[in-house]
């Protein structure tokens, strides 16, 4: 009897987790979300649009650094000091960054040397002082070729003898491998992935990540940019999401009136293209109430101070805000290039 | 036990002979040439002056060997005119510091002969079973 009842119990539990696991499925089909990524397979390339340079100073703007998370408190993972950064004036040729170019640089030929040996010959100027990128590399090939050697070697062999911390020699399975690579997603590993690139991709290598702007580039090329709309609608970044129509208008030219993005065209865009309308609408109903608050605020804060210019008061706050957005884009610029430094 | 630094630890003698030769540092069957710099009178055993690059005989992952070169110090011996042994010197033709070493020519001309004739003899052996 008692056996009869633990198998009942066995049995009943399993139904249980059967019906709670059915009913987590039937939760995240609920909430739309798909598990499928999307991909740049499609008949158009997108590399133009990404490199546009307009296309670039959009997503640059729209990734907004968080100054309590860029200056927060992270472990150091074995570093004994982390060096202070360092701020340098740059000009735009040196801050620019261009995609690397494959190396087809011939030295010599010399068929005399074929049969020599069946393997390559890789030789490296290990000279003290001469930094990766301009450290000489060539290898000398069985059919007698001396030619400059291209990135992928070049990387490797800079890794053989002037190691970088944390980087790997063979490009890690997690990058490689789209099993692991989602696995670590499911887990929400993000960070992990994104630092792990950084320290493993060079800034001009195609398969470089700099976290947020690609990912916007990504979620616009999908039509997907919805969620990223409430996100910063609910964060009260307008500037932000005028950017991000901005973008879209920019790279698909399907919004209506698109043109006047620039002139805080959201709400047309939130009732017109926008597949989470009322989410959004509610979002924008609330910055409009913080948006009011703040120049009710300015505004007693005014006469309070004597002045009873209310005009001037909704004025000046508003050239407080451009001011600071003013700044931060400037400070955009330098801290991209100190956290590239610091990792 | 630490490796001695790259600056070397055997004693120089400023009019002694210099030599830039290969030093075995592998293990029983896994060779790994220094490229060293040390007096002619010295054996390969003894401390050298200076350590130039490294080398390594065993095709990688990849079939690469690897060669480093500290061509820096390597111009500045040669400059005190150091005697460079022959593999150094066949290692340096082929990365085009020097002009292709005499043997290096003479190596790939007898493994193309004796490929050539490899491949006489197969074609031979062929026929006769064919016919």
């Amino acid at each position: 009897m008692s056996i009869l009842l633990k198998k009942f119990a066995q049995t009943s539990a399993k139904t249980i987790i059967l019906r709670s696991n059915d009913s987590q499925q039937f939760l995240i089909y609920s909430r739309k979300l798909s598990l499928v990524p999307s991909l740049y397979d499609g008949e158009k390339d997108p590399a133009p649009k990404f490199f546009s340079p307009d296309i670039q100073a959009l997503l640059k703007r729209l990734s907004r650094p968080d100054l309590a998370k860029v200056f927060r408190k992270r472990t150091s993972s074995g570093l004994p000091v982390l060096r202070t950064p360092k701020y340098k004036f740059l000009t735009t040729e040196e801050l620019e960054i261009e995609v690397q170019q494959p190396i087809h640089d011939v030295l010599s030929q010399d068929p005399a040397l074929i049969g020599y040996d069946t393997s390559k010959y890789i030789f490296t100027d290990i000279s003290f002082g001469v930094d990766n990128e301009h450290r000489i590399i060539v290898e000398r090939q069985p059919d007698g070729t001396l030619q400059s050697c291209d990135h992928d070697i070049r990387k490797r062999l800079n890794q053989v003898y002037f190691p970088i911390k944390g980087r790997k020699i063979r490009e890690p399975s997690m990058f490689t491998d789209d099993e692991k690579f989602n696995s670590l997603l499911d887990r929400d590993q993000y960070e992990f992935v994104l630092d792990r690139a950084c320290i493993q991709y060079e800034p001009d290598e195609p398969s470089s990540t700099r976290h947020f702007g690609p990912l916007v580039f990504y979620l616009t090329w999908h039509q997907s940019i919805d969620s990223l709309m409430l996100d910063l609608l609910q964060f009260g970044a307008v500037r932000e999401a005028v950017l991000l129509i901005a973008t879209r208008q920019a790279i698909h030219r399907d919004i209506s009136n698109g043109d006047l993005a620039q002139k805080l065209a959201k709400q047309k865009y939130i009732t017109a293209n926008s597949a989470m309308k009322s989410q959004q609408e509610l979002a924008l109903q609330g910055f409009r109430e913080d948006y009011q608050q703040l120049v009710e605020l300015s505004r007693g804060l005014k006469i309070a101070h004597g002045k009873e210019e209310l005009a001037d008061a909704k004025n000046i706050l508003e050239e407080s805000q451009l001011w600071l957005e003013m700044k931060i884009g400037d400070i955009d610029k330098k801290l991209q290039h100190c956290i590239d430094q610091m990792w | 036990m630490p490796l001695p630094p790259a600056s070397g630890t055997g004693r120089y003698f400023a009019k002694a002979a210099k030599s830039i030769r290969l030093v075995r540092h592998g293990c029983t069957n896994r060779p790994f040439f220094h490229i060293s710099v040390t007096h002619r009178k010295r054996t390969t055993t003894q401390p050298v002056i200076e350590q130039l690059g490294s080398f390594d005989p065993m095709p990688n992952a990849f079939n690469e060997k690897l060669v480093a070169l500290n061509l820096e110090r390597l111009k500045y011996w040669l400059g005190k005119g150091a005697h460079v042994t022959p593999p150094v010197g066949e290692l340096l033709g082929l990365s085009g510091f020097f002009p292709i070493h005499p043997r290096s020519y003479m190596t790939a001309w007898r493994n193309r002969q004796a490929e050539e004739l490899a491949q006489q003899k197969e074609a031979e052996k062929a026929s006769a079973t064919a016919s």
